[in-house]
Formats: structure tokens, C-alpha cells, sequence
């Protein structure tokens, strides 16, 4: 067994939380984990791409090869469609389509592109997966930093690699009692997303 | 033996711990940074933040003297810095074990340049190196190194890649172990006063000479112990072109095989110098070999030479001869190598990649730096003066949008940079900005020959109290060191002491700050200007602020959507919104610098 994981985001989105309670589920399964962050020369709010590998032998190396991954996390659509080449053909994707510009988009110096180029040129891949509007969801519930707890929420809908009762509790041991009952309902919400399009 | 998730940094530590390391010391740098950190968190450990890597590497050097073992941490840059004492440390040899960590970043995912310090180890000092494949390998090598060092009274250095230090596996792990060892030293000039003197006993050589052939005696010892250690390994398999994995290049080799399918004849080379005799068991037979390595040909061109003076002809492929010569190995290049080299075909030309708009580095919003860099900008704006730049925070204002500095090398080059343009006959002001931590890593001597040497330029020290690129380190002028607090020496009274001219403001005040360094520019010699304003990220967090918060609201009326406050100034939590500029909330950190920036008067 070997499963591959990438969270592909902006920092300060939360993805390094998120693949940490990944990385922790996977060890108290039993699995052999590995894992590292690709970070371009951009710490602050510049693109991380955080690499979770798991698997019942030995994994020689931290990063995820390109077509390898069974399952990308895009927490920003940009992010996911600079990442997408990693995931293998038979890899699901969940995208949360709310954009964080660039600064050089801001200043013109580039273009951020429309939500529909950028799902177009995920769609020629032949990929398959689901799209989210995480950040909205996260809003809605009253705060913009529960984006990373809805897409682990959906994350656990797409995947029984781990159990999502299992995720739950390790993240909510990871932050403070008092965010506890916010996190709760949005990973609910970050489940519903996924199986209203399943069943919908 | 316990088993826990470390990061390779912590695993580095760990072992260092475990072999009973008295004395640490290092400068931060990615990816070294958190070995010190993780250090100081053992009992028992005497951990520190030098000024610089030579420095460190000097403190560490002489606690081995004295019968400690030690370790000196750094990145690459900080091995060239610390280069000097490395070509002195190796003749000398050493007493308690003593472990330098030179940390490289293949690909310069971090870094101002891209090099491999296996070379200046190794080719230029002849110290062994160990180069890790795995978390948990560097574990072993750090234990191994301490040993060794011992053994063959030599530094023994291990080179871990990002890859290494910044990632997470199980490491299996042990007890720390208390070393009580006597902090005797011993004095033995014949060993450690490095100078051209006359030995007696050696029929009146000199003793660098000396020194040198005792030096080059170490290398049979050396080539023996890497004969015999574990982390250098052959798997044999059927086929007549084999692959060696160096380091984490290793690591890469074997998860390629896994994909390709089929086992591979595989040579695992993890140490300086090589095991001769385990590299001529593996090529023999071989009609090819390619040799996967980060990140220059230092393996592959051993191998060569290994070749020639044993008359094997092989076909010997690598950085030099096949693979990109620049950048980082990964499983997919290793791919397409083993496949290429099989199907005796050259390594492809790849296609350039399309441009996805890439996420810049820029200062966090509330920086005190964007204040800093925007008034300077103004000021050569009007005067046409050059800004030379130096590391840290502040040299995102080279970029889009600020394109402020000029130039950037290494650490402490803005101020000679500055005054050498001056030399050479240019008319206009040049300034050098400098960040506080760098001007007391390598940027006092520069100061010193500038003022010595009577130059004329305007030197700026963005002084935040902290390290904040590397995350948020103390250094000299910071409130305290890594174990205590201290008065800190402020780099105003240490200018003033030098003899240059000294001015002070707060970056968070752009009109002053412009004021303050037109003022100064039109004073002659060196003048410094010390824009003095704590780290937001830093010491925000307490509470510690060197501005007055306040909401900044863009009036919709007076803001006719010129964009200026976007395309010059470039605070992440502005954006142009339907032809208006628009602060975003939750982005914007109350510092109010926009407010200056809007001339129209809309940020309010």
C-alpha cells in the first residue's frame, strides 16, 4: 500500500496544519510517513506545495513525483493548476475555486487567470475530481480561516484511506478548545460539499 | 530504540545530543535554521547564535580543543563565509569530535545562489564529508562523524540537501548521553598555531608544509574508514549499465526504480572520499554508469580519475557529461536518465514549461520595511542615486513593484558595493540599505574600510531587532541572545563610535524618513541612517508596535483608481477593485505607510 498526498496553496492558507493532521492519522494507522513543503523563493504569501506520502514500506523520497499523487488538495486554483501535473491519471482532485490574486496580477504585470481558464486547462488533463468554494463556505461560517478545515472535510469524503473520524479528532487536538466547535461544522461542511455532488 | 516523526533538522540535533555535543554554534540560514533552535532545547547544551559562520565555526572549533565536542551549523553561503578558518581548521586537526553542517539548496529554492559545498569540504580542504539519502540517515551520520572525528582527529562535515533538513520520516532514536569529559586544554603549538615557523624536528620545514603532508598522510586513513562504512553500499542486479545514487540523488534513484518496475545495478555513494575499491567492484563488467548527484560532477569526476589511473574504460555519465548541469535532481529526471541511458539515447532537451503567474516574495503587510524602501525610492527618484542591497526581508524592494536596489551578492557587500561605485568616479548619491542582523554579520568591516578609506555615500540600516527572514532570530542589537537577555549594542552608537555621521527616523513615518536621508545625503563622508522600527511579525504578536494602528479606509470619492498606491507600492492587502483601490480587511494591518502614498488623499 503507498498512498501521496499534496496540498497545493498560498501560505497562510493553513495547508501545513492540514497535511500535519494527515501525516499524524498515518502514523497512529501504522503506516511509514514522509513528508516535506516545496516552497518557491516565497515565504510570505507565496505558493507551498506540502508533500504527505504514506505507505505499509520504505519511501525513499519526500517529494511526490510528477503523476504520482492519488489525491491533490488545491486550496487556491492557481496553486492547484501550477501542481495538477503531479497527480496520476487514476488521482482525484478537489479544488476550492476562490482566487487569491498575485501581487503581480494586482499591478498588472501579469494576468490571474479567469476561473474558466484555469478549470479548462485542468479539464484537458483528463483529470477527475470536484470543485468547492471552500473559501465562501468558510466565510459563511463566520471565518475565512476554516478553508483549510473544509477541505480536509472533503478530502476525507473523497478518500476512506484514513478514517474521517480519525482526521477529525487529530486535528481538533491540534488547536486550541476553543476553535473546536467552528472546526467540527466546517469539516462537516467540507464533507456535504463533496457528497451533494456525489449524490446530486 | 524509540521510533518518532522528526524533521531531518531535529534528527540532526537529535543525534548531536545523543553523542554527548557540548557546544553548538551557527548563523541562521535556510535550511540549516532549526538545528540550532532544536539544540538549545537539550540540557546541557551551550547553544548560540554567532555574528557569522566563521564565527560559529571558530567558537565550535575551540570547544573541540578543549575537549568538547562541538558543531558549527550553517548554510552554503555561510560555508564560503566561514571558508577562511576551514582552510586552516583541517591542517591544525582537532580533539573532541567537531561536526560542521553545511546545508545546500539545490536549486536555490532558498537561497542568492545555487552551489554545492561538497567541492570546498572535500576537493579544497580534504575533510570527509557525508552526504545523507534519508532523515534517518543523517541521524546515523551525525553519530558516525562523532566517532570519526575522534578517530582521525579531523572535522568531519555532513552535507544534507533541503530535502533533507526541511523534510519529516519515522526516525528510530536513542538516549541523549551525558559526557563528562574534563574542559581541559591542552596547549600544543605545533598543532594549533597555524604560522609560517621553522620546524626543528622536521629538518626545518615550515609548518604549514608540515602541516600540509600530515594533512594529506590522513587520506589513506580516511579512504579506508569510507571502505568500510555502512552508508556506501552496492545492489546488484542483471544488466550492464549501472546507476549511483549520491546522497539524496540516492533517494531519487531508488523511488525511480520502484516506478520503472525492475531492479537496477545500483551503487549507494553517501561519503567523501569514496570507497575505491567499492566503486571499481560495482563498474567492473559495466559497459555505463550514471551518476545521479547534487549538484555539480564531484562524484562523477572522482570516478573519472579512479577510471584513468586504474585503466577501466567505461562509459561514466553524469552532471557533466548527460544530465541538466544546474538545478535540482528529481524521481521524474532520474526517469527519464534510466531510461535514456538505456535505451542508449541522449538525456532530451525538455520543452520550457507555460508561465502560470508566479506568487513573488514581498514584505508582509505592516512591514516597516515598505515604508523604508518607498522613501528611498522617492529620494533617488529626485537625485538619480543608486541603492546597493544586502540579504534579508528588505530585498524584495529590488522587485516588482519597488525596484529599489540595485544589486544584491552576499552578506555585508551593499557598503564596499556602495563605496566602490563612488571610487570609481560616479557622480550621484549611492546608498547601501542593509538589514540590521547582516551589519553585524559582514557589514561592520565594510563600514570600517568605507570611513577609513573616506567614501562618500549614505548607508541605511533597516534596524527591526531581529533576524525576521529566516524566522525571527536574535542577533547583537536584538533585546537578547539565545539564552538570556542582553543590552542591546544599537548600530547607531556602534556607527557613531566608527566615526560616521548618524541619523535616525522611523520608517513607519515616510515623510520624516525622506526628510532624514535628504538631510544626510547632503552631508559629505559616510553617513548612516538608522530607520529604526521593530518587526511587526516579530514583536507584534506581544503587543510591541513602532506605529499608531489605525483603519485605513480608501474614500471611494477621491480615489479616481490611478492605481499608484498598487503598481508603486504594493502592499498585499491593496487591490484595484472596479477601477477603485480597495483595502482588504483582514490583509491590512493598521500601519497607515498608504496613507502617504496616495497623493490624491483618498487612504484616510
Amino acid at each position: 500500500m503507498k498512498f501521496d498526498l499534496v496540498i497545493a496553496g498560498v501560505g497562510g492558507q493553513g495547508n501545513i496544519v492540514a497535511s500535519q493532521a494527515i501525516a499524524q492519522c498515518a502514523m497512529d494507522a501504522g503506516y511509514n510517513v514522509v513528508n516535506t513543503e516545496t516552497k518557491g523563493a516565497a515565504q510570505r504569501g507565496g505558493s507551498v506545495l506540502s508533500h504527505v506520502r504514506f505507505a505499509d514500506k520504505e519511501i525513499f523520497s519526500p517529494i511526490v513525483p510528477q503523476g504520482q499523487a492519488d489525491i491533490l488538495l488545491g486550496f487556491e486554483p492557481l496553486e492547484a493548476l501550477r501542481y495538477i501535473n503531479i497527480l496520476n491519471p487514476n488521482g482525484k482532485y478537489v479544488i476550492n475555486t476562490a482566487p487569491v490574486p498575485t501581487i503581480l496580477a494586482n499591478q498588472k504585470v501579469d494576468v490571474y487567470p479567469s476561473q474558466e481558464e484555469i478549470l479548462a486547462e485542468v479539464a484537458a488533463k483528463g483529470l477527475s475530481g470536484y470543485l468547492i468554494n471552500a473559501t465562501q463556505a468558510a466565510k459563511d461560517l463566520g471565518n475565512v480561516l476554516l478553508t483549510n478545515v473544509i477541505m480536509l472535510g472533503a478530502f476525507t469524503a473523497i478518500s476512506d484511506v484514513l478514517p474521517a473520524d480519525a482526521v477529525l479528532t487529530k486535528l481538533l487536538s491540534m488547536v486550541d478548545q476553543r476553535y473546536h466547535e467552528a472546526d467540527v461544522l466546517a469539516f462537516t461542511a467540507g464533507q456535504n460539499s463533496i457528497k451533494a455532488q456525489l449524490h446530486g | 530504540m524509540e521510533r518518532k516523526f522528526m524533521l531531518g533538522n531535529e534528527a540532526i540535533a537529535r543525534a548531536a545530543a545523543e553523542s554527548g555535543v557540548k557546544v553548538v554554534a551557527g548563523y541562521p540560514g535556510t535550511p540549516a535554521t532549526e538545528i540550532v533552535d532544536h539544540c538549545a532545547s537539550y540540557p546541557g547544551i551551550y547553544a548560540e547564535w554567532s555574528t557569522n559562520e566563521k564565527h560559529a565555526f571558530e567558537v565550535a572549533a575551540a570547544a573541540s580543543l578543549t575537549n568538547q565536542r562541538a558543531m558549527a551549523v550553517m548554510k552554503h553561503n555561510g560555508t564560503n563565509a566561514a571558508a577562511d578558518f576551514l582552510m586552516h581548521v583541517n591542517f591544525t586537526g582537532i580533539r573532541a569530535g567537531l561536526v560542521l553542517i553545511s546545508a545546500d539548496d539545490p536549486g536555490a529554492l532558498s537561497s542568492q545562489c545555487e552551489e554545492d559545498t561538497r567541492i570546498l569540504i572535500h576537493n579544497y580542504a580534504h575533510l570527509p564529508v557525508f552526504d545523507p539519502s534519508s532523515v534517518q540517515e543523517a541521524y546515523a551520520m551525525i553519530k558516525a562523524a562523532y566517532e570519526l572525528s575522534e578517530k582521525t582527529e579531523l572535522v568531519f562535515a555532513l552535507r544534507p540537501v533541503m530535502r533533507i533538513n526541511h523534510a519529516g520520516g519515522m526516525v528510530r532514536y536513542s538516549e541523549q548521553k551525558q559526557v563528562d569529559r574534563p574542559a581541559e586544554f591542552k596547549i600544543d603549538r605545533s598543532r594549533f598555531v597555524m604560522s609560517a615557523v621553522v620546524e626543528k624536528e622536521s629538518g626545518g620545514e615550515l609548518r604549514p608544509k608540515m602541516r600540509h603532508r600530515w594533512l594529506n598522510n590522513k587520506q589513506a586513513e580516511l579512504k579506508a574508514i569510507m571502505e568500510e562504512a555502512t552508508f556506501n553500499h552496492i545492489e546488484p542486479a542483471e544488466g550492464d549499465v549501472g546507476f549511483i545514487g549520491c546522497g539524496i540523488g540516492y533517494a531519487f534513484l531508488k523511488e525511480a526504480e520502484q516506478i520503472y518496475g525492475k531492479k537496477l545495478p545500483i551503487l549507494k555513494l553517501s561519503t567523501l572520499p569514496l570507497p575505491e575499491q567499492k566503486v571499481l567492484t560495482f563498474i567492473t563488467g559495466l559497459k555505463k554508469v550514471v551518476i545521479f548527484e547534487e549538484v555539480e560532477p564531484v562524484v562523477e569526476r572522482l570516478i573519472k580519475q579512479i577510471c584513468f589511473e586504474q585503466k577501466v574504460s567505461l562509459d561514466i555519465l553524469g552532471r557533466e557529461s548527460y544530465l541538466p548541469k544546474e538545478g535540482e535532481l528529481t524521481t521524474n529526471l532520474v526517469m527519464t536518465a534510466i531510461e535514456s541511458a538505456l535505451a542508449d539515447k541522449p538525456y532530451p532537451v525538455l520543452p520550457q514549461g507555460k508561465y502560470i503567474p508566479a506568487r513573488t516574495r514581498t514584505q508582509c503587510s505592516g512591514c516597516s520595511h515598505r515604508g523604508l524602501l518607498i522613501a528611498m525610492k522617492e529620494v533617488v527618484q529626485k537625485n538619480g542615486g543608486v541603492v546597493t542591497g544586502d540579504i534579508g526581508c528588505h530585498d524584495a524592494g529590488t522587485f516588482e513593484p519597488m525596484k529599489l536596489q540595485a544589486t544584491i551578492y552576499c552578506m555585508g557587500s551593499s557598503i564596499p558595493m556602495a563605496y566602490g561605485i563612488k571610487a570609481a568616479g560616479f557622480a550621484k548619491p549611492v546608498y547601501a540599505l542593509i538589514g540590521d542582523s547582516t551589519f553585524f554579520h559582514n557589514g561592520l568591516t565594510g563600514l570600517a574600510s568605507a570611513i577609513y578609506n573616506r567614501a562618500d555615500i549614505t548607508v541605511v540600516i533597516a534596524y527591526n531587532s531581529t533576524t525576521a527572514m529566516t524566522g525571527f532570530q536574535p542577533h547583537p542589537g536584538s533585546p537578547n541572545n539565545l539564552n538570556d537577555l542582553i543590552n542591546p549594542m544599537e548600530p547607531g552608537a556602534v556607527a557613531a563610535a566608527m566615526g560616521a555621521k548618524v541619523f535616525r527616523c522611523n520608517p513607519y513615518n515616510v515623510e520624516e524618513t525622506v526628510k532624514v536621508i535628504t538631510e544626510a545625503t547632503a552631508e559629505q563622508g559616510v553617513k548612516v541612517v538608522i530607520a529604526e522600527a521593530l518587526c511587526y511579525l516579530k514583536f507584534g504578536r506581544g503587543g510591541q508596535i513602532s506605529y499608531i494602528p489605525r483603519q485605513v479606509k480608501v474614500d471611494a470619492e477621491i480615489c479616481n483608481g490611478c492605481g499608484i498606491c498598487v503598481r508603486t507600492f504594493g502592499c498585499p492587502a491593496i487591490i484595484l477593485n472596479d477601477g477603485k483601490a480597495t483595502i482588504e480587511e483582514s490583509g491590512c494591518n493598521g500601519c497607515g505607510v498608504c496613507v502617504y502614498v496616495c497623493k490624491r488623499g483618498a487612504m484616510k
